[in-house]
């Protein structure tokens, strides 16, 4: 009895040894992503090695700010990128370079607000309490083309109100939104957790609107180079690895709010970022749990900043999207 | 007997000008560089062409927004540079002419000067706010610090041979000041306001692209913001225009002002 | 107007703080409309004492006095600078006009005054001329019409004609006599050129080497005015060889010492 146990047990660890990963050797990459909370499906994938699994070992590059990725994309610097859209990417491609949109990685989606529009309090108390009231105002954002620019430029249209209406104000960084609104230079920011959490706490602002319970929108994906794009194995790979990840990331943050699963993402995050649980657990983004893109909204991305005059050519969504690796890779893979 | 020609020993030495090649070689330049990104090796988003470098800021010329950039950022660098020289000059005569002035301000200027001005920008946004005074202000400083101090060598430079001739037909204190140190300073103080010319542009483009949403500095943090690489090309080409410029009206300002250098 | 210098003393600290006796009891009496120059070797503090003079300097003994009418608005001195002083950033016109400003006077009397001299020294037609523009003679010649015209008591001369070449030298010394016979100050003219005093001079003062004093007053006896002729005379040469006697051992010595 004890030898077929004994038999069992090794050929389990030589199956083991010898499965779909270690077949193939295990090949690297760089993956650009921002160090904030945002990227917790990212960090959840290559911590529990779903990418390893099918023979891709990221490395992850850390970056500051959603532009320089896709700057790093377009020089190849990087094989894959994970961050916001914004008009700058767009450019790119229109400018002749290629980068591929392949997979959902943050949608702004009702009870899942990662932005919002904050006003300072002074100004909420005295009746400032709609984008109306704002008409005039200076409105604070990072960057002209950003996705908190888009996210203003939404917000006003819902009012039947256009951007011209109010003062966009770029101040470049996120803390920096924070510091211009309690020194009392702007009237309101467009700003993303964890920040809108520390301007309520601070009592420095009030929030007016939720991005996500006002409009959904596909506001984060994973992109590929062109030349990683070529590679097919490779590049499906990776997606499967992600598909992995995203299910994992689903099950356990977004299908429930609480709980162990919950708790245990949350710690990983935190040990990734350096930031604090409470506030990790209100900025833990919304995606599809296979990963799908919302249908449609990059192409509805790209004719609004083509409309308002920041993106040059207008660009079919087949020209920037390109869901095959997604769909390649969810075929056997069960659920 | 046989005759030696001399022969020319510095025919090799000699600096001809050549009119033609200097013309040719920006020309060259410009020509290659249109061709190169008309065969389509890079993409244009790496390398504008020239031709749509010039048709973007002709479209940002007529549509005005290009004027509205120039306005503001001429705006600035004006003010800051006037204040700045205005008080460099003052400071550095002061220090220059009397002893406990330069007791007092010699160690303070050495100490204060080689702050880069940019890591004072935040800073001074802290306390001026992120509108116009703190970007005057920065570009202010920048120019203060080679006006001061050019002024001050300049003033210390004096002939002292002059100066005793002055006092010698009766000058004061004052009459040496305004009519040997002053003058005898000009030249410096040219100097000075050059130098501060280049270093106001620099720190507008820096102030600019902190916190603004007009001007050269904020034309081009937004294109590259955006990618648009050939409306940063033409924010480029402005500054490098505006230093042109700039540079051309100080020579033309220091000629009328120092007529009487032989070299000017 | 008579200058009276009397054991007129000057020390003062070099560089490294010892203290230095430049001159050591000069006692002169410059007569009325008197030429009188001074020759020494170098180092002999003959600058140093027509500095005192001016003004310049103090002396750290003795004492300098001026005897005479001096009429209001006319200052005792004014000074004519081996190295011309011109201010480069002035026209011959407005350099001139400088001691004229500093006494106060309004601008259309300053052009006339100024016009007479630049006239008078042979200047017309180069008003508008900066120095860099002018030769040698021509600056000197701005620097003695500034100083003719706040017409003082007493012209004091500082080797005025050592920077230029020997034959501008020569014309100049022969204009400034001929500027002279008009306007008749009393002059002192310090110079390293024996022949060049004696030329011009009533009388010369020898100076010997640091510490300077007097070793002999010698007087010139040839008449006015002064012509190329007399470089011949006994009277002429007795007098430079006098002089070069006195001087040359003086001279000798301080090569030797290598004293500046």
């Amino acid at each position: 009895m004890r030898r077929v146990v004994t038999a069992a047990v090794l050929a389990a660890l030589v199956c083991l040894a010898t499965g779909p990963g270690a077949a193939q050797p295990v090949q690297k990459l760089k993956l650009g992503v921002l160090k904030l909370t945002s990227s917790a499906v990212l960090f959840l994938g290559v911590e529990r090695g779903y990418f390893k699994e099918f023979g891709i070992d990221p490395e992850l590059v850390y970056f500051q700010a959603a532009q320089p990725i896709a700057v790093a994309l377009a020089s190849g610097d990087i094989e894959v990128g994970a961050t916001g859209l914004t008009a700058g990417l767009y450019n790119i491609v229109t400018g002749g370079v290629r980068i591929w949109i392949v997979a959902d990685k943050g949608r702004e989606w009702p009870d899942y607000n990662l932005s919002a529009l904050v006003v300072r309090t002074d100004l909420y108390d005295a009746g400032v309490r709609t984008l109306r009231d704002l008409k005039g105002k200076k409105i604070g954002v990072t960057q002209i083309g950003s996705t908190f620019h888009y996210n203003v430029g939404r917000y006003l249209e819902k009012e039947g109100m256009a951007l011209r209406d109010v003062e966009l104000v770029p101040l470049q960084a996120l803390p920096a939104l924070n510091d211009a609104l309690t020194a009392r230079r702007v009237d309101a920011v467009a700003t993303a957790e964890p920040f809108v959490s520390r301007l309520e706490s601070s009592g420095a602002g009030r929030v007016i609107v939720n991005t996500g319970d006002t409009f959904p929108w596909q506001i984060a994906t994973v992109m590929y180079s062109d030349k990683f794009a070529r590679d097919r194995a490779r590049a499906v790979a990776f997606m499967r690895g992600y598909v992995k990840a995203s299910r994992a990331y689903y099950d356990a943050v977004l299908a429930q709010k609480s709980g162990p699963a919950h708790d245990e993402v949350v710690r990983l995050t935190a040990r990734y970022t350096g930031a604090a649980p409470e506030l990790i657990r209100r900025g833990l983004p919304y995606q599809d749990r296979d990963g799908r893109l919302m249908s449609g909204d990059v192409g509805r991305q790209m004719a609004w900043w083509h409309e308002h005059g920041l993106v040059k050519a207008r660009l079919a969504e087949k020209d920037i999207v390109d869901e095959s690796f997604l769909r390649e890779a969810l075929k056997n893979a069960g659920r | 007997m046989t005759r030696l020609p001399v022969p020319d020993r510095t025919r090799a030495l000699a600096r001809r000008r050549h009119p033609v090649a200097r013309v040719l070689g920006l020309l060259g330049l410009v020509l290659a560089w249109e061709g190169v990104t008309r065969t389509g090796w890079v993409p244009p988003l790496f390398l504008p062409s020239p031709l749509g470098v010039l048709a973007a800021g002709a479209e940002m010329l007529t549509t005005g927004e290009l004027a509205v950039h120039i306005a503001t950022s001429l705006r600035r660098i004006v003010l800051g540079f006037g204040l700045g020289a205005l008080g460099g000059v003052s400071v550095g005569l002061a220090v220059g002419v009397f002893s406990l002035a330069e007791a007092i301000g010699n160690p303070l200027i050495a100490a204060t000067f080689p702050i880069p001005k940019i890591a004072l920008l935040p800073l001074l946004i802290l306390w001026l706010g992120i509108g116009e005074a703190s970007k005057v202000a920065v570009i202010m400083l920048g120019v203060f610090f080679p006006m001061a101090i050019n002024t001050y060598t300049g003033v210390r430079h004096a002939d002292p041979l002059l100066i005793r001739a002055a006092v010698s037909f009766g000058a004061g204190r004052w009459s040496v000041i305004r009519k040997v140190m002053l003058p005898s300073a000009l030249p410096m103080i040219f100097a000075g306001l050059k130098l501060g010319a280049g270093t106001s542009l620099l720190l507008l483009v820096a102030a600019e692209m902190i916190a603004a949403n007009s001007g050269i500095g904020f034309l081009i943090l937004n294109a590259q913001n955006l990618m648009e690489t050939t409306k940063l090309m033409v924010g480029i080409v402005l500054l490098s225009l505006l230093g042109l410029a700039s540079h051309w009206l100080l020579v033309r300002l220091e000629r009328a002002a120092l007529p009487w250098r032989a070299e000017a | 107007m008579r200058v009276l210098l009397d054991d007129v003393t000057k020390t003062y600290a070099d560089r490294s703080g010892h203290a230095v006796e430049a001159l050591a009891g000069v006692s002169v009496t410059a007569e009325d409309e008197e030429l009188l120059a001074i020759v020494g070797p170098s180092g002999c503090g003959k600058s140093t004492l027509l500095n005192m003079v001016a003004g310049l300097l103090a002396p750290s003994g003795g004492s300098i006095a001026f005897e005479g009418e001096l009429p209001a608005g006319r200052p005792p001195t004014a000074m004519v600078f081996q190295e011309f002083a011109l201010f480069p950033w002035r026209t011959v016109q407005t350099n001139v006009e400088l001691g004229l400003e500093e006494r106060g006077l309004p601008a259309a009397e300053r052009r006339e005054v100024a016009r007479r001299v630049i006239e008078l020294t042979g200047l017309g037609g180069f008003e508008t001329k900066y120095p860099h523009q002018l030769s040698g003679g021509m600056r000197q010649r701005v620097g003695i019409a500034r100083a003719l015209a706040v017409e003082p008591a007493v012209l004091l001369m500082d080797e005025p004609f050592s920077a230029l070449d020997a034959q501008t030298r020569q014309l100049m010394q022969e204009e400034l006599l001929a500027i002279w016979e008009r306007t008749r100050q009393t002059i002192l003219y310090v110079t390293h050129n024996i022949h060049e005093a004696v030329w011009m001079a009533d009388r010369v003062v020898v100076l010997s080497r640091r510490p300077g004093r007097v070793l002999e007053i010698v007087p010139v006896k040839l008449p006015r005015p002064r012509t190329e002729a007399m470089l011949g005379e006994p009277g002429f040469v007795q007098a430079v060889e006098r002089i070069w006697t006195l001087i040359k051992s003086q001279a000798r010595e301080a090569l030797r010492e290598g004293a500046a």
